[in-house]
Protein backbone atom coordinates (compact mmCIF):
# COMPACT_ATOMS: atom_id res chain seq x y z
CA UNK A 1 0.00 0.00 0.00
CA UNK A 2 1.37 3.45 -1.20
CA UNK A 3 1.61 5.80 1.91
CA UNK A 4 1.04 9.86 1.89
CA UNK A 5 1.48 12.10 5.39
CA UNK A 6 -1.38 14.94 5.42
CA UNK A 7 0.22 17.84 7.60
CA UNK A 8 -2.89 17.47 9.63
CA UNK A 9 -4.03 13.96 9.78
CA UNK A 10 -0.85 11.92 9.36
CA UNK A 11 0.19 9.10 7.35
CA UNK A 12 -2.54 7.58 5.34
CA UNK A 13 -2.98 5.21 2.56
CA UNK A 14 -2.72 6.91 -1.03
CA UNK A 15 -6.23 5.86 -2.16
CA UNK A 16 -7.61 8.71 0.56
CA UNK A 17 -5.49 11.76 -1.72
CA UNK A 18 -6.30 13.26 -4.68
CA UNK A 19 -3.73 14.94 -7.15
CA UNK A 20 -4.29 18.25 -7.64
CA UNK A 21 -1.46 19.07 -10.25
CA UNK A 22 1.96 21.11 -9.95
CA UNK A 23 2.33 23.80 -7.74
CA UNK A 24 3.39 27.06 -9.99
CA UNK A 25 3.53 30.90 -9.16
CA UNK A 26 1.40 32.62 -11.50
CA UNK A 27 3.63 35.63 -12.91
CA UNK A 28 2.68 39.07 -11.51
CA UNK A 29 -0.74 39.47 -13.86
CA UNK A 30 -0.30 43.29 -14.39
CA UNK A 31 3.25 43.66 -15.36
CA UNK A 32 3.61 40.53 -17.21
CA UNK A 33 3.59 40.20 -20.90
CA UNK A 34 1.32 38.42 -22.89
CA UNK A 35 3.99 35.63 -23.84
CA UNK A 36 4.47 34.90 -19.95
CA UNK A 37 0.91 34.77 -19.14
CA UNK A 38 0.34 32.11 -22.03
CA UNK A 39 3.30 30.16 -21.40
CA UNK A 40 1.87 29.80 -17.57
CA UNK A 41 -1.59 29.15 -18.86
CA UNK A 42 -0.53 26.51 -21.43
CA UNK A 43 2.82 24.99 -20.73
CA UNK A 44 4.02 22.36 -18.27
CA UNK A 45 6.93 21.19 -17.27
CA UNK A 46 6.40 17.60 -18.31
CA UNK A 47 10.47 16.71 -17.54
CA UNK A 48 10.71 14.12 -14.37
CA UNK A 49 12.32 15.49 -11.03
CA UNK A 50 11.49 17.29 -8.10
CA UNK A 51 8.18 18.73 -8.09
CA UNK A 52 5.98 20.67 -5.86
CA UNK A 53 2.63 19.36 -6.24
CA UNK A 54 -0.86 20.20 -4.58
CA UNK A 55 -2.56 17.10 -2.94
CA UNK A 56 -5.76 17.08 -1.23
CA UNK A 57 -6.64 14.89 1.66
CA UNK A 58 -10.41 14.00 0.79
CA UNK A 59 -11.92 12.68 4.38
CA UNK A 60 -10.98 16.35 5.95
CA UNK A 61 -10.52 18.62 2.89
CA UNK A 62 -7.08 19.69 3.50
CA UNK A 63 -5.06 21.18 0.44
CA UNK A 64 -1.47 20.74 0.74
CA UNK A 65 2.20 20.84 -1.00
CA UNK A 66 3.75 17.66 -1.92
CA UNK A 67 7.60 17.93 -2.76
CA UNK A 68 8.26 14.58 -4.73
CA UNK A 69 10.41 13.63 -7.23
CA UNK A 70 8.61 12.30 -10.14
CA UNK A 71 11.21 10.16 -11.58
CA UNK A 72 11.78 8.07 -8.43
CA UNK A 73 8.20 8.72 -6.88
CA UNK A 74 9.79 9.43 -3.51
CA UNK A 75 8.20 12.17 -1.39
CA UNK A 76 10.43 14.34 0.33
CA UNK A 77 8.28 16.84 2.73
CA UNK A 78 4.57 17.82 2.95
CA UNK A 79 3.28 21.02 4.70
CA UNK A 80 0.31 23.42 3.98
CA UNK A 81 0.99 26.67 2.30
CA UNK A 82 1.10 28.70 4.76
CA UNK A 83 3.30 27.05 6.35
CA UNK A 84 5.06 27.46 3.71
CA UNK A 85 5.14 31.08 3.80
CA UNK A 86 5.49 31.11 7.01
CA UNK A 87 8.64 28.99 6.38
CA UNK A 88 10.18 31.61 3.96
CA UNK A 89 9.03 34.69 5.89
CA UNK A 90 11.41 33.31 8.71
CA UNK A 91 14.26 32.39 6.42
CA UNK A 92 13.73 36.05 4.80
CA UNK A 93 14.23 37.47 8.48
CA UNK A 94 16.73 35.57 9.64
CA UNK A 95 18.85 36.17 6.40
CA UNK A 96 17.94 39.71 7.09
CA UNK A 97 19.84 40.24 10.18
CA UNK B 1 -39.69 4.42 -6.26
CA UNK B 2 -43.12 5.27 -5.66
CA UNK B 3 -43.72 1.34 -4.27
CA UNK B 4 -40.47 2.23 -2.03
CA UNK B 5 -42.36 5.45 -0.96
CA UNK B 6 -45.76 3.95 0.23
CA UNK B 7 -43.77 1.20 1.96
CA UNK B 8 -42.06 4.26 3.59
CA UNK B 9 -45.49 6.22 4.32
CA UNK B 10 -47.03 2.95 5.74
CA UNK B 11 -44.56 2.63 8.31
CA UNK B 12 -45.26 6.35 9.84
CA UNK B 13 -46.53 7.12 12.98
CA UNK B 14 -49.66 9.21 13.00
CA UNK B 15 -47.31 12.01 14.17
CA UNK B 16 -45.96 14.30 11.32
CA UNK B 17 -41.88 13.51 10.79
CA UNK B 18 -39.72 16.46 9.35
CA UNK B 19 -37.53 14.02 8.09
CA UNK B 20 -36.61 10.65 7.75
CA UNK B 21 -33.33 9.00 8.39
CA UNK B 22 -31.10 8.71 5.06
CA UNK B 23 -30.00 5.11 6.38
CA UNK B 24 -34.23 4.80 5.72
CA UNK B 25 -33.87 3.20 2.16
CA UNK B 26 -32.10 0.44 3.78
CA UNK B 27 -34.29 -0.11 6.63
CA UNK B 28 -36.80 -0.99 4.29
CA UNK B 29 -35.69 -4.73 3.88
CA UNK B 30 -35.95 -4.99 7.62
CA UNK B 31 -39.09 -5.06 9.97
CA UNK B 32 -38.16 -2.58 12.15
CA UNK B 33 -40.14 -0.48 14.69
CA UNK B 34 -39.69 2.82 13.62
CA UNK B 35 -40.61 6.02 15.50
CA UNK B 36 -40.29 10.12 15.63
CA UNK B 37 -37.29 11.20 17.00
CA UNK B 38 -36.08 14.92 16.79
CA UNK B 39 -38.78 15.38 14.04
CA UNK B 40 -37.00 12.64 12.34
CA UNK B 41 -38.16 9.31 11.12
CA UNK B 42 -35.93 6.04 12.34
CA UNK B 43 -36.39 2.65 13.45
CA UNK B 44 -35.81 2.49 17.02
CA UNK B 45 -36.35 -1.31 17.32
CA UNK B 46 -34.75 -4.38 15.18
CA UNK B 47 -35.69 -7.20 17.53
CA UNK B 48 -36.45 -8.18 20.65
CA UNK B 49 -34.64 -6.44 23.65
CA UNK B 50 -32.68 -9.46 24.50
CA UNK B 51 -31.54 -10.67 21.13
CA UNK B 52 -30.57 -6.55 20.73
CA UNK B 53 -28.25 -6.70 23.65
CA UNK B 54 -26.90 -9.79 23.06
CA UNK B 55 -26.24 -7.62 19.76
CA UNK B 56 -24.66 -4.91 21.14
CA UNK B 57 -22.09 -7.01 22.93
CA UNK B 58 -20.79 -8.85 20.26
CA UNK B 59 -21.48 -5.96 17.34
CA UNK B 60 -23.89 -3.82 17.40
CA UNK B 61 -24.94 -1.38 14.70
CA UNK B 62 -27.31 1.83 15.52
CA UNK B 63 -28.47 4.64 13.59
CA UNK B 64 -27.91 7.74 15.86
CA UNK B 65 -28.30 10.14 12.50
CA UNK B 66 -31.98 11.52 14.46
CA UNK B 67 -29.26 13.11 17.06
CA UNK B 68 -29.31 16.76 16.82
CA UNK B 69 -26.36 18.23 15.41
CA UNK B 70 -24.76 21.53 13.98
CA UNK B 71 -21.11 22.74 12.40
CA UNK B 72 -19.98 26.11 12.30
CA UNK B 73 -16.79 27.64 11.20
CA UNK B 74 -14.60 30.78 11.15
CA UNK B 75 -12.52 32.78 12.49
CA UNK B 76 -14.85 34.14 15.54
CA UNK B 77 -16.23 30.05 15.76
CA UNK B 78 -13.54 29.16 19.22
CA UNK B 79 -14.80 32.60 20.61
CA UNK B 80 -18.49 31.80 19.95
CA UNK B 81 -18.11 28.31 21.96
CA UNK B 82 -16.21 29.88 24.70
CA UNK B 83 -19.64 32.36 25.15
CA UNK B 84 -21.77 29.67 24.74
CA UNK B 85 -19.97 28.19 27.47
CA UNK B 86 -18.84 25.14 25.33
CA UNK B 87 -15.96 22.85 25.85
CA UNK B 88 -13.29 23.92 22.85
CA UNK B 89 -11.09 20.62 22.08
CA UNK B 90 -7.52 21.57 22.54
CA UNK B 91 -6.35 20.70 19.08
CA UNK B 92 -7.84 19.82 15.43
CA UNK B 93 -8.75 16.18 15.02
CA UNK B 94 -9.95 15.66 18.67
CA UNK B 95 -13.39 15.88 20.75
CA UNK B 96 -14.41 17.15 24.25
CA UNK B 97 -17.75 16.47 25.95
CA UNK B 98 -19.67 19.48 27.12
CA UNK B 99 -21.96 19.62 30.41
CA UNK B 100 -21.75 15.75 30.01
CA UNK B 101 -24.10 16.01 27.23
CA UNK B 102 -22.93 18.22 24.10
CA UNK B 103 -20.41 16.21 21.90
CA UNK B 104 -17.93 18.94 20.41
CA UNK B 105 -15.73 17.96 17.75
CA UNK B 106 -13.03 20.18 16.73
CA UNK B 107 -12.58 19.06 12.60
CA UNK B 108 -10.04 21.96 11.80
CA UNK B 109 -7.93 25.15 13.20
CA UNK B 110 -11.85 27.25 13.01
CA UNK B 111 -14.28 24.32 12.38
CA UNK B 112 -16.44 22.81 14.81
CA UNK B 113 -19.23 20.12 14.71
CA UNK B 114 -21.53 20.12 17.97
CA UNK B 115 -23.80 16.68 18.56
CA UNK B 116 -26.32 16.28 20.95
CA UNK B 117 -26.86 13.02 22.55
CA UNK B 118 -29.63 11.53 23.34
CA UNK B 119 -32.24 13.32 24.31
CA UNK B 120 -30.38 17.08 24.79
CA UNK B 121 -31.35 19.74 22.62
CA UNK B 122 -28.75 22.07 22.77
CA UNK B 123 -27.40 22.30 19.77
CA UNK B 124 -30.84 22.96 18.00
CA UNK B 125 -31.11 25.93 20.37
CA UNK B 126 -28.43 27.52 19.65
CA UNK B 127 -28.52 27.24 15.55
CA UNK B 128 -31.52 29.53 16.11
CA UNK B 129 -29.59 32.25 17.57
CA UNK B 130 -26.49 31.74 15.19
CA UNK B 131 -26.27 35.24 13.19
CA UNK B 132 -22.43 36.59 14.42
CA UNK B 133 -19.91 38.21 11.72
CA UNK B 134 -16.74 36.10 11.34
CA UNK B 135 -19.49 32.70 11.99
CA UNK B 136 -20.87 30.25 9.21
CA UNK B 137 -23.11 28.15 9.93
CA UNK B 138 -21.81 24.55 8.40
CA UNK B 139 -25.82 22.58 7.31
CA UNK B 140 -24.83 18.81 8.43
CA UNK B 141 -26.84 16.04 6.83
CA UNK B 142 -25.01 13.26 8.55
CA UNK B 143 -25.71 9.91 8.36
CA UNK B 144 -24.30 9.07 12.25
CA UNK B 145 -23.66 5.48 13.71
CA UNK B 146 -23.05 3.87 17.13
CA UNK B 147 -20.71 1.00 16.74
CA UNK B 148 -20.23 -1.15 20.20
CA UNK B 149 -18.95 -4.60 21.00
CA UNK B 150 -16.40 -6.72 21.46
CA UNK B 151 -15.81 -7.23 17.76
CA UNK B 152 -15.93 -3.71 16.83
CA UNK B 153 -12.48 -3.68 15.95
CA UNK B 154 -13.13 -6.89 13.82
CA UNK B 155 -15.31 -4.35 11.85
CA UNK B 156 -13.12 -1.68 11.25
CA UNK B 157 -10.18 -4.30 10.34
CA UNK B 158 -11.98 -5.44 7.23
CA UNK B 159 -13.90 -1.49 6.37
CA UNK B 160 -11.45 0.67 7.21
CA UNK B 161 -7.46 0.74 6.38
CA UNK B 162 -6.31 2.35 9.96
CA UNK B 163 -4.89 1.26 13.37
CA UNK B 164 -8.64 2.19 16.04
CA UNK B 165 -7.04 0.55 18.63
CA UNK B 166 -7.13 2.45 22.17
CA UNK B 167 -2.95 2.57 21.51
CA UNK B 168 -3.12 4.34 18.22
CA UNK B 169 -6.45 6.62 19.02
CA UNK B 170 -6.56 8.65 21.86
CA UNK B 171 -9.47 8.64 24.15
CA UNK B 172 -10.16 12.08 22.25
CA UNK B 173 -8.65 11.50 18.91
CA UNK B 174 -11.19 12.21 16.19
CA UNK B 175 -10.02 10.85 13.06
CA UNK B 176 -11.29 11.54 9.39
CA UNK B 177 -10.64 8.61 6.98
CA UNK B 178 -12.36 6.35 4.53
CA UNK B 179 -14.73 3.29 5.85
CA UNK B 180 -15.81 1.39 3.65
CA UNK B 181 -14.28 3.54 0.88
CA UNK B 182 -16.35 6.82 1.92
CA UNK B 183 -15.13 9.86 3.68
CA UNK B 184 -15.98 9.25 7.01
CA UNK B 185 -15.13 10.43 11.06
CA UNK B 186 -14.56 8.21 13.58
CA UNK B 187 -14.36 8.74 17.29
CA UNK B 188 -14.53 6.41 20.35
CA UNK B 189 -16.60 7.36 23.45
CA UNK B 190 -17.96 6.25 26.32
CA UNK B 191 -21.72 6.08 25.79
CA UNK B 192 -23.59 4.90 29.34
CA UNK B 193 -20.49 3.26 30.88
CA UNK B 194 -19.76 1.12 27.80
CA UNK B 195 -17.27 2.02 25.68
CA UNK B 196 -18.11 2.71 21.52
CA UNK B 197 -17.09 3.49 18.51
CA UNK B 198 -18.87 6.86 16.45
CA UNK B 199 -19.01 6.85 13.19
CA UNK B 200 -20.21 9.66 10.38
CA UNK B 201 -20.47 10.06 6.60
CA UNK B 202 -22.42 12.27 4.19
CA UNK B 203 -26.30 11.58 4.68
CA UNK B 204 -26.57 10.16 0.78
CA UNK B 205 -23.97 7.74 1.99
CA UNK B 206 -26.41 6.71 4.63
CA UNK B 207 -27.69 3.43 2.86
CA UNK B 208 -24.50 2.21 1.88
CA UNK B 209 -22.53 2.38 4.96
CA UNK B 210 -25.41 0.85 6.85
CA UNK B 211 -25.36 -1.99 4.19
CA UNK B 212 -22.01 -2.23 4.44
CA UNK B 213 -21.53 -2.15 7.97
CA UNK B 214 -24.42 -4.58 8.96
CA UNK B 215 -22.70 -6.71 6.36
CA UNK B 216 -20.07 -7.71 8.18
CA UNK B 217 -21.71 -7.06 11.85
CA UNK B 218 -23.83 -10.34 10.89
CA UNK B 219 -20.66 -12.29 9.49
CA UNK B 220 -18.88 -11.85 12.91
CA UNK B 221 -22.06 -12.24 14.98
CA UNK B 222 -23.82 -9.18 15.77
CA UNK B 223 -26.28 -7.04 13.76
CA UNK B 224 -28.76 -4.25 14.05
CA UNK B 225 -29.62 -2.38 16.92
CA UNK B 226 -31.94 -0.05 17.34
CA UNK B 227 -32.02 3.73 19.23
CA UNK B 228 -34.18 1.98 21.72
CA UNK B 229 -31.50 0.12 23.74
CA UNK B 230 -29.73 2.80 24.48
CA UNK B 231 -32.63 4.97 26.13
CA UNK B 232 -33.07 2.00 28.73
Amino acid sequence: MKLLTCPVNGTRPLSEFIFGGEYRQAPEQNSCTDAEWAAYVHNRHGAPGDKKEWWYHSPSGTWFIAERNTLTDKVSSTYLLSQKNLNEEKAAQEAGK
Amino acid sequence: MQALNESLNAKKDSKTALKTTPVAHAYIKTTAKWAIVNEMEIAVEFASNDIEQTRKKVLGITDVSCFERYGIKGPQASKWLADHELAIPSNPNSWALSNQKDLVLRLGSSEFLIEDQLDDVASKKLADITRVEGLYPVVRADAAFILSGSEVLNLFSELCSLDLRDSSLLANDVVMTQVAGISAIVMRQNLNGEQVYRLWCDGTYGSYMWEMLLEVAVELGGGAVGLSSYKN
